[in-house]
């Protein structure tokens, strides 16, 4: 279930990073700015003084407005939703697929049918054409004239054939391999989380809260309560009444006085001072990024997360990245599964083959044989013999019995690279009967996100005479191997990435610090001083020039914006409904298409005396 | 009215607003550095001439 946290600008992930090394150049310039003079002055430099001054008043002023800038960011709060069936998964993506009845398929992939000569009453293969029709028809399929083909013995697949719905239509033409998460199902959730009546903010006391119960607390106002229990929850962030102040009784600044009891553990939906019904001011900015196939929509997504790591869910720190959790669905890892009983009359299997569970569905390319591997199955059995001695006694024993004294069975190890088929991804399980399968022909959502349709070789042949039957390899599962997973590969973005430049802040403002250091402490104007201060400052201009060529790199990367293909807007000004004007301005905002694969993020602000922060978000975000 | 959902390019003006003033931040600062690593280094030209023709005479 997706939660509602709170948010603000550039106050988490590598962009918290980027904007707090902001924060401390701008600060440690500050300070360097006003030793410099002292600096100059001492070494008696009036005449460089005078061409400095105007940079340092320059600097000043861009040093005060980079913090300025931080701090309004930084102000700002939101609420922030985000939904996620990918890579959180909060929200869960379906399967499209129906079960049906296996059919056969041509080597193209079309489905067979057969169809009764009018002549003979003889039913004859014929392939399916169209669709629509010409073959078969509604009419031909519910009269009879027309029956599918399907496979011997019958089984029950995803994206079989349905005889009561849609037979005409070719079901793994419609279907796609990957989870969907449609356009509409993100607009649901946007709205369903507005009513979730636990959705609450959540406070918990703290260690040092009153013992007490009943004592009187105070919300951020300093309005009192009554109430207080130290087991239980609140909604709202509350404080002691405070200590007084030094010079006696009263408190002059209750706000200074005070200590919070309390800590926030939930955010709980939109509020204003704990209440989630209420008239007040709110605006909201929603993004979906939406498209109509997987893998567009997972570069669209992959970048989208990248511009917004201050989001937590999106920082790549976040356990897996995104896109190793991508590539995890686009391209599984392999895995290690140990074949025993493949029986040699019918062949070994080898590198290229595609084999397939028969019950539980995995299906997987062999890679690579592990040929020390290769053993005769031990396929020991017991018997009883009767011997009989001389005076005919019969005495009955049980005697061991090799049951593969020419070794027909063996055991193997194959590593293969799964493959994902109309309901994802299957494992092998123990005991399954693996069968080396044959490609007939590609499933799809409407020619996007294809995928290969395999059948077991030569099933189209098991009701054949036995000279015309194919056999394919066969096996059976033993055991799938725990797989060490590969090294992931790094989130790209133009070759850069915040957390790429942090290190090497921290070493500049280690060089800054000590440059300051040493014009506080400098009194003496001693040749072997000045040398010192020439290297110093030799050594930052070289770190300052290595730093504007990191920024301007990354900057490429920022002003590069998201491609406007797949990703959607609605900016929702603010208005006095609350939550629930909200909650209506997404359903019935229009526009928006319905895509099968979708992911979404919504962001609340209340309005804070007349003016509304997601305005600011809309001008940060150059949402209209 | 309803509002209408819009195919947008997405920016962080925020970020990018942030790095531009950084960059003319360093960029500026260096300027300083320089004017001063010069004051510094006539400084020490300066004194080790002195000291030269003190030595000298």
């Amino acid at each position: 279930m997706a939660e509602w946290k709170p948010y603000q600008i550039a106050a988490a992930g590598e962009i918290q990073n980027l904007a707090d090394s902001a924060a401390t150049l701008a600060t440690t310039v500050k300070e360097t700015l006003t030793l410099a003079n002292l600096g100059m002055e001492a070494v008696k430099l009036v005449a460089q003084l005078q061409t400095i001054n105007p940079l340092l008043i320059a600097l000043d002023a861009l040093a005060e407005e980079i913090l300025s800038q931080l701090a309004n960011l930084k102000e700002a709060g939101y609420y922030y939703l985000f939904i996620d069936p990918y890579y959180l998964k909060n929200v869960a993506a379906e399967p499209a697929f129906t079960y049906g009845f296996e059919q056969l398929r041509d080597e193209a992939g079309r489905r067979l049918f057969l169809l009764r000569n009018s002549d003979t009453g003889e039913f004859e293969q014929r392939t399916e054409s169209g669709p629509p029709g010409p073959f078969p028809t509604q009419a031909q399929l519910d009269t009879g004239e027309a029956k599918p083909l399907l496979a011997t013995p019958r089984k029950i697949i995803p994206g079989g054939y349905n005889p009561y719905e849609g037979s005409t239509v070719d079901p793994l033409a419609s279907i796609s391999p990957y989870p969907q998460f449609t356009t509409k199902q993100v607009i649901d959730e946007f709205t369903k989380a507005f009513d979730d009546k636990g959705d609450v903010p959540r406070y918990k006391a703290l260690k040092n809260a009153p013992n007490k119960t009943g004592t009187i607390v105070y919300d951020t106002t300093g309005t009192p309560y009554s109430g207080w229990d130290k087991s239980k929850e609140f909604g709202l962030e509350l404080f002691d009444i405070g200590k007084d102040q030094e010079d006696g009784s009263v408190i002059k600044d209750f706000k200074a006085a005070r200590r919070p009891i309390n800590t926030k553990i939930a955010a709980g939906k939109p509020n204003i001072l704990g209440q989630t019904e209420f008239d007040g001011g709110s605006a909201a900015i929603a993004i979906i990024i939406a498209a109509p196939s997987f893998t567009v929509f997972t570069d669209t997504f992959n970048a989208f997360s990248k511009m917004f790591s201050d989001i937590p869910e999106m920082a790549a720190s976040t356990g897996k990245n995104l896109l190793d959790s991508f590539a995890e669905i686009l391209t599984p890892n392999p895995i290690t599964i140990k074949l025993t009983q493949v029986d040699t009359n019918y062949g070994k299997f080898e590198v290229g083959d595609v084999i397939g569970g028969h019950k539980y569905g995995g299906q997987a390319e062999i890679t690579e044989i592990n040929a020390e591997s290769i053993v005769a199955t031990s396929m020991s059995t017991r018997k009883t013999v009767v011997i009989t001695d001389d005076v005919r006694r019969q005495k009955h024993v049980t005697i061991d019995v090799d049951a593969n004294p020419d070794e027909r069975w063996i055991d193997m190890e194959v590593t293969a690279s799964p493959i994902r088929s109309v309901d994802g991804l299957n494992s092998f399980i123990v005991g399954d009967d693996v069968y080396e399968m044959e490609k007939r022909g590609e499933g799809g959502n409407d020619g996007t996100d294809l995928f290969p349709v395999y059948f077991i070789k030569g099933q189209h042949t098991t009701t054949a005479p036995g000279t015309n039957r194919i056999y394919p390899k066969c096996g059976k599962v033993a055991m799938e191997k725990l797989e060490v997973l590969p090294d992931s590969t790094p989130p790209d973005f133009g070759g850069i990435q915040i957390k790429d430049i942090i290190p090497g802040w921290g070493a500049f403002f280690q060089i800054l610090e000590n440059f300051v250091k040493q014009l506080q402490g400098m009194i003496t104007d001693s040749a072997a001083f000045i040398q010192d201060m020439i290297d110093t400052i030799k050594s930052v201009e070289k770190f300052l020039e290595d730093l504007v060529k990191i920024i301007e790199e990354f900057l490429e990367f920022f002003q590069i914006t998201l491609p406007s293909t797949g990703v959607y807007a609605l900016h929702i000004p603010d208005q006095n409904k609350g939550n629930e004007g909200i909650k209506s301005a997404i359903k019935s905002a229009g526009g928006l298409p319905d895509m099968a694969y979708a992911a979404g993020v919504l962001f609340v602000g209340t309005e804070i005396s007349g003016t509304n922060p997601i305005e600011l978000l809309a001008d940060v975000l150059k949402i209209s | 009215m309803a509002q209408e959902w819009k195919e947008t390019e997405i920016k962080r003006s925020d970020v990018t607003g942030l790095l531009e003033n950084t960059k003319k931040l360093a960029g500026m600062y260096s300027e300083l550095l320089k004017m001063k690593r010069k004051g510094w280094e006539n400084i020490l030209e300066k004194q080790q001439k002195a000291e030269k023709e003190e030595n000298n005479g």
